[in-house]
């Protein structure tokens, strides 16, 4: 977190949850920057992440796991999906080679 | 014989439209890879915060390089 802020960048986490349950999720695991909820999927169909999972034979769409880091222009610098989207180095290392202003 | 011909005809219609339909439902299934990549604007969005406060990716524009991690189910190892 210190070195994307240090790369003049900000976080935003995004799930289909509630800003309450986001909240809650934010004060357990301690995150500082700000989870948004995209309650009614919009942005999940708009960015083209919205997966099936299938639980006890039903079917629903939550987000695919994926990274963008979008620059400062507003272009896209990297995508990452699923288990690569995990580990922040790479979106931490896009971010720490863009100008800094 | 002509009316069962034509029965025949719409089970087979209602069938194709069914098999399509379950593929098109099979196919969007699958479908959960973003066509945006490096180089493509990212579509701009209005969502509520944690603290019910709107966040609009356009305000970091010509600001902050923004990192948008999208993850499944709060409370989740997603």
């Amino acid at each position: 977190m210190a070195k994307l802020e240090a790369s003049d960048a900000v976080v935003f986490g995004i799930s289909i949850d509630s800003p309450a349950a986001n909240n809650a999720f934010a004060e357990k695991i301690g995150v500082t920057f700000p989870l948004l909820s995209d309650m009614n999927r919009k942005v999940l169909k708009e960015y083209g992440i919205l997966k099936m999972y299938n639980v006890q034979k039903e079917e629903y769409d939550w987000a695919q796991r994926t990274t963008f880091v979008v620059d400062k222009s507003g272009v896209i610098q990297s995508v990452e999906e699923e288990a690569s989207a995990i580990n922040p180095n790479n979106a931490v290392a896009v971010c720490t080679k863009l100008p800094k202003k | 014989m002509l009316r069962k011909g034509l029965s025949i005809a719409l089970a087979l219609a209602a069938l194709t439209v069914g098999f399509i339909t379950t593929v098109a439902a099979q196919q969007n299934a699958k479908v959960s890879h973003t066509t945006l990549k490096a180089g493509d604007m990212a579509p701009d969005f209005t969502l509520l915060d944690n603290h019910w406060k709107q966040v609009h990716l356009s305000d970091y524009r010509g600001k902050k390089n923004v990192v948008l991690a999208f993850y499944v189910l709060a409370f989740t190892e997603g």
